[in-house]
């Protein structure tokens, strides 16, 4: 697996007119319309399947999670008053759905050296560093609790604002820059090496 | 240096001033400490590296990875333990609880298979034959209080003959016609003198 692959990447703003798109989408879902239900779910499956991968980490339970919320968005989308985005509303079905999920069972055995399936391959020194530095990084995520990573994700991949956030995952603005403050000291003592390498 | 609150305010803000969703007052707060505080200047350069790193992260490309190789690799991964997953269906049943329905499971299905033997085997073992008359294809089984008038009414309405029975359960193996083998057992069914009738074979 190389390191290089990327996948869907979120504007840091929003662009213009999703919402209203998105917002058509919805209307048109109350009124049952299949088409425009696939058309929301296109949209929005690899977001929050990213989103629920990082909360989750519990690959079997991704697919279950996001269908669970894709099914709640089908059969309320009439209880969408339009108070907040349409994307803030269906994250915050996702969020709790999550949480729930992870409610139902156990933790997970802390992960494994992944490495161990990595290629043997040589690799130049700089994409090994590069590989130890993600890797690291995605240990540190583990060791946060899901509510922090739900901040963290929200706002380095997803690009929110704290607002946003705090609609989502449902607490004061405060809460959040609490959690993100403390996540990302988590994140940085698990860097390996100095700032002046890692920079 | 700049105040303690100053320097925390901004330094809990930089994450958004990064990826740049801060109001424009937030915006010219941060600004302004940061022009006095090279501590948040060196926060703000790692805060832009891990945005960086963040996204080019794939968790649900490794939760896709993870779920196609247990597929691919028969022993189980202890970091994917969501029961139901086929990987961790043997641990599942090896939990006490899960053990012991599984254990009521196929003693159900034993019970079962027991129980559709000894209907669909006759009572009696014409030359040692232990299973069902080749030609029978249904198995009848009338309600208790029916009458000899009534199966015999049943019989020659469906056109069907009892090659086998009364068997263990009461029940009878039938002969249909070929033809009509269908209509055969939905008048039966339809029939209130009936409880069952069920083709041998399978076949609905």
């Amino acid at each position: 697996m190389t390191w290089s692959v990327r996948v869907t990447r979120p504007r840091a703003k929003p662009a213009r007119g999703r919402s209203n798109t998105d917002g058509e989408l919805l209307a048109r879902v109350c009124a049952k319309d299949l088409q425009a239900f696939e058309a929301l779910y296109r949209i929005y499956q690899p977001r929050l399947a990213r989103f629920l991968a990082n909360i989750l980490q519990r690959p079997q339970l991704v697919e279950e999670v996001l269908d669970d919320t894709m099914m709640v968005v089908w059969q309320t989308a009439d209880r969408f008053k339009g108070a907040s985005k349409p994307s803030t509303w269906i994250f915050a079905i996702a969020y709790r759905k999550a949480l729930k999920a992870r409610s139902r069972w156990p933790d997970p055995v802390p992960e494994e050296d992944r490495d161990s399936h990595a290629s043997a391959d040589p690799q130049p020194d700089e994409q090994l560093r590069h590989q130890h530095l993600r890797d690291a990084l995605r240990e540190a995520m583990s060791g946060l609790s899901p509510e922090h990573r739900a901040v963290v994700d929200l706002t380095y991949f997803h690009g929110l604002g704290y607002r946003e956030i705090a609609d989502i995952v449902d607490c004061p603005v405060d809460t959040v820059k609490t959690r993100m403050f403390h996540a990302r000291r988590r994140l940085k003592r698990a860097i390996p090496g100095s700032f002046a390498d890692w920079l | 240096m700049p105040e303690p609150t100053a320097h925390n305010e901004a330094e809990e803000l930089l994450p958004w001033y990064a990826t740049g969703r801060l109001d424009s007052d937030q915006r010219v707060l941060v600004e302004q400490h940061l022009s006095a505080c090279a501590d948040c200047r060196e926060q703000l350069t790692v805060e832009r590296r891990l945005i960086e790193e963040f996204r080019s992260l794939t968790p649900e490309v490794d939760a896709g990875w993870d779920r196609l190789r247990t597929r691919i690799e028969p022993q189980p991964m202890p970091r994917t333990s969501a029961p139901g997953s086929r990987s961790n269906l043997w641990s599942m049943v090896r939990s006490p609880a899960v053990a012991m329905l599984a254990a009521a499971q196929i003693g159900f299905l034993v019970l079962g298979s027991a129980l559709l033997l000894s209907l669909s085997r006759p009572t009696y073992h014409a030359l040692g034959a232990a299973s069902a008359p080749a030609n029978a294809d249904a198995l009848i089984i009338f309600r208790a209080d029916a009458s000899q008038n009534d199966v015999r009414r049943a019989l020659r309405a469906a056109n069907a003959s009892i090659v086998g029975g009364p068997t263990a359960a009461d029940a009878y193996l039938l002969r249909l016609p070929r033809q009509q083998r269908q209509k055969a057992l939905a008048g039966l069914r339809a029939d209130h003198q009936v409880e069952m009738a069920e083709p041998i074979d399978g076949t609905p």
